[in-house]
């Protein structure tokens, strides 16, 4: 299977790890991921500012390159914040055909390649798995399963809001719990799985974020998590970055993408993987669950 | 006149003979001259060879060369500036003037620099903006023996024989002797050259070479070698003057140059620069047009550097030959003249006639092979004949694709295909129409291997010094020439800048230049150095009217 | 002091661009004024043809310089086109103006100190984070040149590609005359290459040997002997070279 996704800037720069091990976990799935030939900024910085078409301009451009030029109905992505933003504004010029012609108008003098005609479906890769591959055809993929960890999936906000564009039940969301029962792991869950990060104010101001991350990684931790998953770089950042940063927090939890604990679950290479990038280190949990030793991966617990 | 694919159909079916004879002739080369078969065909049809074009200069240093009308013309003409210029207000005071920005001028900055000048202390003062150049319009390619079936003696055996043994030998031998070293210079600059995975240059052939020896950046090796340098200048803050073209050089006392005086284009106020090294940088003299030919040079090269070294002493030397690039467009008539660079025939394309035969060796020297398709066009009537009456032959292009890959056309030759594309030729397609082309000033002002003229205190780099080619140039030798001396004019300008004395500032020579001119009964209203051609439509000119506004 | 700079006519044996009385006419308007000139000129041509001196928008006249960017509407058409004034014929109807000049700031560096990070363009020219994707700056180059995707490409990082991309540019300045974020393309797009160059391209493995050579003298005494040969001596030589030919990689 061939799947096209477009990766977002983020993908390419701080959050490297998160494709390579997409590619790597999805390649051991039989699928290969391919990079869109051309593509620019899921344009979510102007969509999260005032409201005018030319935000839009950015998002459509991918979208009508998906189409036009790679002739094709479906587009993956990988970064929550661009399948948020790619999402929305599929949404809002499907919905108004008069909106989808301002910008066609001013696209379409760009190229030979005709305007945007609203047929692309904008799919996160998490969907990929549970609705096209399956969690059931993954479990059967699992060499090592990740028996007696223990993690918690975090969803934020840009999975799942707002309603229309989200990709499970905006309230109690078990996409990333599934995946990682199918990969054998113990899930904790709690209602601050949809909270918010902090987001962008980790720029501006970073004790909002504290205060968030404070509270989801405390919850998560006197419920016995070991470890945060996730699939949103930006997310990644003030778990990861700014959980380290945060002096208040005694234990820090280490946090993967769950592209990740897939490849550890398929037994692939730590340095495919990226796992050495993260800012709190999540190589000691792993050897403790026999990560890379010879044999079954496990461990006993009581 | 019905047109298919951008050319009237009579030549179309030109172009299917082209086609006819291609497939044979990919298999089958074409032998070069001997050294006495070329000598003979150029005596015959070379445009340097046409006696009535030309005439001796009649006084100064060089007197008895021969050289076009045209530029006789501007030598023998009454300097711009009075000898009694008020000079007492003086605008700029540096060590070093460079006079002209493109390549060698912005390269004798970076080295006058690195040579430890303060950058606020070199000066470039350019008659259009900071780079626009021959320079940045070469296209095809910078020579240096680095592969390893090749060698700087090699090399120097190739511009010696293309120069027809006129080279000087020492000015060939630092040519050939630094080139590698300036393309090593150039990687550290970040000079795009095109290279394979290993990092191995890519390398062409070009006319009267005998080895690969072409580092090209696609078809914009020139533009880019230029953008590169003129980035590093700007990095280093040397300060440049645009749109001010020296009118004249300054000299003092003690008979050294000490600078010179520039004319702001816009408000045709003068400037005075003192300085205590002077490097002329003014490239060639295209625009002057000899002998009416149509030129690929830009639009301010008229040879300035010439007048402005022979008004104070400076010997000209080689200037009775001039080179004509023997692919310049031919049709259309838009871009009659401008360059189709000799890379088109170093990957492979061959020159046809009218009939499709191949009828010489595509990468003679430039000299030869032009004069092969002057004999064609004008001896053998075998030439194809545009609407506008222009003859030419056919270059033809095709056959790149066919040797190296679909698509070898547009990656290696994209400024050629893109100039054809916006006529309406698709050059992938269709053979193209060239007639040679005044393309380069083969000679100069003379210099010594670290640029100094005879004259003290006035160093020369690039296209307007002499000796390095000869009677002729060989393709990608040029751009090698003004990295090479203008990095040697700008380290022997610094030097000279540090130990140096300048007295008083003086016009005097203008007034000795005068007396030359009476002397040599010349009686003219012509003035020098013209600064800009004239191309202004006839019909306007000959109803302007000279009010003063 | 007034000078008389005295204007000689150099006129090619082909500035006619072959017209003559007979060629159709069509009307431009240089800066609203209207003039006739014959329908075969190029733009910077019959600026010429209805009587102007240039001395700005006009370089290399062959499409390589980048002095003459133009930028021009239709009559009854919205659009507002831009181009080379050299490479590109006159039309019915075109309202033309020479953009001779684009103030465009170019970020000083030193390129031993540039280290090769994600955010390396960033650092010298951070607008180009505010790109929002218009494409106005690929829709004005008159090189066709994929503007937009070099600058986004800057902006993730990714240097080959953008360096790729750029490498066609005559660094007109069309592109930042028009951009609403206010980027200098052409800049971008030079401190682009001069990084992928220097920092990303592989090094040429037979220059270090060739320097090598020259430096420890290898061929200097043959040089000496070809310098002070005899000219039927180094005839000789000439005509005995072994030519290389074309075709043999």
């Amino acid at each position: 299977m061939d799947i096209k996704y477009y990766p977002g800037c983020t993908v390419k720069t701080s959050a490297r790890n998160y494709e390579a091990s997409a590619i790597a976990a999805l390649r051991y799935l039989g699928v290969e991921l391919s990079e869109l030939e051309q593509w620019n900024c899921c344009g979510v910085v102007h969509t999260l500012s005032t409201d005018d078409l030319m935000k839009q301009l950015a998002p459509i451009r991918v979208l009508k390159h998906v189409e036009q030029c790679e002739e094709r109905e479906e587009v993956v992505t990988l970064c929550d914040m661009c399948y948020n933003t790619l999402s929305q504004a599929n949404r809002l010029v499907k919905d108004d055909p008069a909106k989808l012609k301002t910008v066609n108008t001013f696209m379409e003098c760009d190229d030979s390649h005709g305007g945007y005609t609203g047929t692309v479906r904008v799919v996160h890769l998490l969907q990929v798995l549970r609705d096209t591959i399956g969690f059931q055809a993954i479990k059967k993929k699992v060499k090592y399963p990740l028996r007696g960890m223990k993690v918690f999936p975090y969803y934020g906000c840009m999975l799942l809001r707002p309603g229309e564009v989200g990709i499970d039940t905006p309230e109690d969301p078990t996409i990333i719990g599934d995946l990682m029962r199918a990969l054998g792991a113990e899930v904790i869950d709690d209602p601050v799985k949809i909270e918010c990060c902090g987001s962008h104010h980790t720029v501006g101001d970073r004790s909002i974020v504290f205060e968030r991350i404070e509270r989801i990684i405390g919850r998560a931790r006197s419920k016995g998590a070991e470890a945060v998953v996730l699939s949103c770089p930006l997310c990644r950042f003030n778990l990861d970055t700014r959980q380290q940063e945060d002096r208040t927090i005694e234990l820090p939890l280490p946090v993967f993408y769950y592209t990740q604990l897939m490849g550890v679950a398929f037994g692939l290479d730590e340095a495919v993987l990226g796992l050495n990038e993260h800012r709190i280190d999540p190589r000691p949990l792993l050897r403790e669950i026999g990560y890379q030793k010879k044999g079954e991966y496990g461990r006993i617990t009581t | 006149m019905k047109m298919i694919r951008g050319y009237p159909d009579y030549m179309r079916e030109s172009i299917e003979r082209v086609e006819r004879t291609r497939a044979e002739r990919l298999k089958t080369p074409y032998p070069p001259m001997s050294l006495a078969e070329r000598e003979v065909l150029l005596h015959r049809f070379h445009p340097d060879f046409r006696e009535e074009q030309k005439r001796p200069i009649a006084f100064g240093p060089s007197r008895g060369l021969k050289v076009n009308h045209e530029l006789a013309n501007v030598i023998e003409s009454h300097p711009l500036v009075p000898s009694t210029l008020n000079l007492s207000q003086v605008d700029y005071q540096v060590d070093v003037l460079i006079i002209g920005g493109g390549g060698a001028g912005t390269v004798a900055a970076i080295w006058a620099v690195q040579e430890g000048i303060h950058p606020e202390k070199v000066l470039i003062a350019t008659k259009l903006r900071h780079g626009d150049s021959n320079s940045t319009m070469a296209q095809g390619g910078i020579q240096a023996a680095d592969r390893e079936n090749d060698s700087p003696l090699i090399h120097y055996l190739d511009a010696m024989g293309g120069g027809h043994f006129t080279n000087k030998p020492e000015l060939v031998q630092a040519l050939v002797s630094d080139a590698p070293r300036i393309i090593k210079w150039h990687e550290s600059l970040g000079v795009m050259y095109d290279k394979d995975e290993a990092g191995n240059f890519v390398e062409n052939p070009g006319g009267g070479t005998s080895r690969k020896r072409l580092h090209s950046a696609k078809d914009y090796t020139g533009l880019e070698i230029m953008r590169v340098v003129r980035d590093e200048s700007r990095n280093l803050s040397v300060p440049v003057i645009e749109f001010a073209p020296a009118v004249e050089l300054l000299m003092d006392e003690r008979g050294q140059v000490a600078g010179a005086v520039l004319l702001n284009l816009e408000t045709k106020e003068y400037v005075v620069v003192r300085a205590k090294a002077t490097i002329l940088a003014t490239g060639g003299f295209g625009r002057l047009h000899m002998q009416g030919f149509p030129t690929t040079n830009h639009y301010g090269a008229t040879g300035d550097g010439l007048v402005l070294a022979y008004h104070v002493g400076a010997e000209l030397v080689d200037l009775d030959s001039v080179q004509y690039h023997p692919t310049g467009a031919a049709f259309p008539p838009q871009i009659a003249g401008l360059l189709i660079t000799e890379k088109v025939r170093g990957m492979g394309a061959t020159p046809v006639n009218a009939d499709g035969e191949l009828f010489v060796y595509p990468l003679e020297p430039r000299d030869v092979e032009s004069s092969a398709f002057i004999r064609e066009c004008y001896d053998r009537e075998k030439g194809v004949i545009t609407p506008t009456g222009m003859r030419g032959v056919w270059l033809d292009a095709p056959m790149i694709d066919m040797i190296h890959g679909e698509g070898a056309i547009r990656e290696a030759l994209p400024a050629m295909w893109r100039m054809y594309e916006r006529f309406g030729i698709d050059m992938t397609r269709d053979p193209i129409l060239v007639f040679p082309t005044l393309h380069y000033q083969n000679g100069g002002i003379a210099i010594d291997v670290d640029g100094a003229t005879t004259v003290p205190g006035l160093f020369v780099g690039g296209e307007a010094s002499g000796g390095v080619h000869g009677k002729n140039r060989l393709m990608g030798n040029s751009l090698l020439d003004f990295n090479v001396f203008g990095m040697r004019a700008g380290i022997s300008a610094a030097r000279y800048a540090r130990q140096v004395e300048v007295g008083h500032l003086s016009l005097a020579h203008v007034d000795r230049y005068e007396e030359l001119l009476k002397d040599a009964g010349i009686v003219t209203d012509r003035t020098s150095p013209v600064l800009l051609p004239e191309y202004r439509g006839k019909e306007a000119l000959e109803r302007q009217l000279d009010v003063l506004i | 002091m007034t000078i008389h700079v005295h204007e000689q006519v150099h006129r090619p044996r082909v500035s006619d661009q072959g017209f003559d009385a007979r060629t159709p006419k069509v009307r431009i308007y240089l800066m609203g004024k209207e003039y006739q000139v014959p329908n075969v000129l190029t733009i910077m041509a019959a600026i010429e043809y209805a009587g102007y001196r240039l001395v700005r928008g006009c370089g290399c006249r062959a499409g390589f310089c980048g002095a003459c960017s133009t930028i021009y509407r239709k009559t009854d058409d919205y659009k507002l086109y831009s181009a080379l004034a050299c490479q590109t014929l006159v039309e019915e109807g075109m309202y033309l103006v020479q953009i001779p000049f684009v103030p465009a700031v170019k970020s000083l560096y030193d390129m031993e100190e540039i280290t090769l990070t994600d955010n390396v363009i960033l650092r010298y020219y951070p607008e180009i984070a505010r790109c929002v994707s218009c494409n106005t700056c690929t829709r004005s180059c008159p090189q066709g040149i994929r503007v937009m995707d070099y600058i986004q490409a800057s902006l993730r990082g990714n240097i080959a590609r953008a360096a790729h991309l750029s490498f066609d540019c005559i660094q007109c300045g069309l592109c930042s005359s028009r951009c609403p974020a206010d980027i200098k393309h052409y800049h971008v797009g030079q401190l682009v290459r001069r990084v992928y160059e220097t920092r990303i391209a592989p090094k040429s493995p037979h220059l270090a040997r060739r320097i090598e050579e020259l430096d420890s003298g290898v061929y200097d005494e043959e040089m000496n002997r070809l310098m002070t040969s005899s000219l039927s001596e180094l005839k000789q030589r000439y005509e005995s070279r072994k030519i290389e030919p074309v075709s043999e990689d």
